[in-house]
């Protein structure tokens, strides 16, 4: 019989796995890893806020609707500053420097409202958003994991060929009646949104790597579309349920391992072409 | 019927202009040669004709609208290598982007049509049997050929192309330049080609414009291209050498220009 904490893992892997599949290759190919970069940034300020509203008005949900809010008008307000004419690595540079001192802010913010408040479950909270804690997916993330995330995959299949056009050539694409900055703002979002989705399973420090990673390894191995979709989503899936397994039974943090895997693959891959 | 009208046009990227009081004209059916050195504002007047740029003072109409009302009728073909080469695309795939977005936001097939269409403008450019392969795999002349195609799919009046022949070698240029040729032939299209070597492109050129972050010289290459002319743009050793009735201009500006703005 499989503990029913197990099963809730195996989930969110899947799940996880299906919508890092599918984002990773369109990360690296429309080089937003520095975009993932600000996320973790405005996650954990976010994760922060939610907590605090959280304390204050005693209902724990308000800690992943209050992230992805948070999380979604911070890449929004980086797409905007790309609008206004900086380039993207500017933009995210802009924001995250603010983000970051915002959340250093925030934390002494938040250690002061618990000071206030008698015994609660957060603690164990934060450490999940910045480590990732598969095993603590509760019945509820697990249901907020499916249905957002069944959302964000649905987007992203339907709008893959756009993006993959605005990655190619964003003026092309306008200039033959497309809305770049629409499809480059619903990228944005569908990324923040996801990383919402995910953080509580995957972690806050390792997200970058696992949003970048699958799709860098997928590129260095193959040039056709479908099959880099089809490895990305199969590398993704197998070091998320191997380090569920191996976790489950080590006790060794899961985001940890899957990390380590996916560094292995991709440092093995480099030194092969060396 | 104009295609361009533009009167006392000055461009500019913030407060300075990068293009200062330029009056010119395209007629129907016309090839105009954009010529200027490395930061003339080339790029600049192509993506302002384009609506890709805004800001600007005096005036400017395509096919008697502003450029941004204009857009379905314009063809805009970039460099090649400005484009992301690390997304695998496919030729036919490529072509096919430019007859896509005027039907919806989301493209999760491509139409039948589009991709016969695709397909047959593919032949036109002399590029069979190249539809299933990757744009990055292509030669440079094929990559650009490809990007004429996709220009055509929407079929434009006007087509706006930034140095078409930039580093292609011999072979290649010529390759492109007979199939902007037969564009001009059979499309009856409009051209405005920015170029830094303008001699493969002579034959096809109507109107030759010289700039140099102001107007230099406009009218036809007889009347433009001349020793006083293009001394003024690229220095004294420049010259304007006539070859069995043709023209030969010898400008030593034939480095790779990165265009800029964006979106």
């Amino acid at each position: 019989m499989i503990p029913e904490f197990l099963l809730r893992a195996i989930l969110a892997s899947v799940m996880v796995s299906v919508l890092l599949g599918l984002l990773s290759p369109l990360v690296n190919m429309k080089g937003l890893a520095f975009l993932t970069h600000a996320l973790f940034h405005a996650l954990l300020f976010g994760a922060i806020l939610g907590m605090m509203m959280a304390l204050l008005l005693n209902n724990y949900v308000l800690v992943v609707v209050v992230a992805m809010i948070t999380t979604v008008v911070i890449v929004l307000i980086i797409a905007q500053l790309e609008k206004m004419g900086f380039t993207s690595d500017s933009s995210v540079g802009i924001v995250s420097s603010f983000v970051a001192g915002l959340t250093v802010l925030g934390f002494g913010l938040l250690y002061r409202v618990m000071a206030t408040r008698p015994y609660f479950p957060l603690t164990q909270n934060i450490v999940s958003y910045l480590t990732g804690d598969i095993f603590l997916v509760t019945l509820s993330d697990l249901t907020v994991l499916i249905i957002g995330g069944t959302a964000v995959f649905f987007t992203l299949l339907l709008l893959y060929r756009d993006f993959l056009y605005l990655s190619f050539d964003p003026e092309g694409l306008e200039s033959y009646g497309g809305n770049a900055r629409a499809y480059l703002m619903v990228l944005y979002v569908l990324v923040g949104v996801t990383g919402a989705l995910i953080v509580q399973t995957v972690g806050l420090i390792t997200l970058q790597v696992v949003a970048v990673l699958p799709g860098a390894i997928a590129l260095m191995v193959s040039t056709d579309l479908r099959k880099v979709l089809a490895i990305s989503l199969f590398l993704t899936l197998a070091v998320q349920l191997t380090s569920v397994i191996l976790a489950f039974s080590t006790t060794i943090p899961p985001s940890g391992i899957a990390t380590v895997f996916l560094g292995l693959i991709y440092g093995g891959l480099l030194f092969r072409r060396r | 019927m104009k295609v361009i009208e533009a009167k006392d046009l000055t461009i500019y990227y913030g407060e300075t202009p990068a293009l200062k009081d330029v009056t010119f004209y395209l007629d129907e059916q016309k090839t105009l040669l954009l010529l200027g050195p490395n930061g003339a504002g080339k790029t600049t007047l192509l993506k302002t004709i384009a609506c890709f740029h805004r800001e600007y003072t005096g005036e400017l109409k395509v096919f008697k609208k502003p450029p941004c009302e204009a857009r379905d009728l314009i063809g805009y073909v970039p460099q090649s290598h400005v484009l992301n080469e690390r997304v695998p695309l496919t030729a036919l795939e490529i072509v096919a982007m430019g007859g896509i977005y005027k039907r919806g936001f989301v493209h999760f097939r491509i139409p039948r049509e589009i991709l016969d269409k695709a397909k047959s403008l593919l032949a036109f450019v002399g590029l069979e049997g190249v539809e299933n392969k990757l744009f990055r795999e292509l030669s440079g002349g094929q990559k650009q050929r490809v990007l004429l195609a996709r220009a055509l799919m929407s079929d434009p009046k006007l087509l706006l192309l930034d140095e078409p022949l930039s580093a292609l070698d011999p072979s290649a240029r010529a390759e492109v330049t007979n199939v902007l040729n037969k564009i001009k032939g059979e499309k009856g299209v409009a051209m405005v080609i920015t170029t830094h070597d303008i001699n493969p492109l002579l034959e096809i050129g109507d109107l030759v414009m010289l700039i140099n972050k102001r107007l230099i010289a406009f009218g036809r290459p007889e009347e433009v291209l001349t020793d006083e002319v293009i001394k003024s743009v690229y220095g004294p050793m420049a010259k304007v050498i006539p070859v069995s009735g043709k023209l030969y201009c010898i400008t030593g500006d034939f480095h790779i220009h990165r265009g800029g703005g964006g979106i």
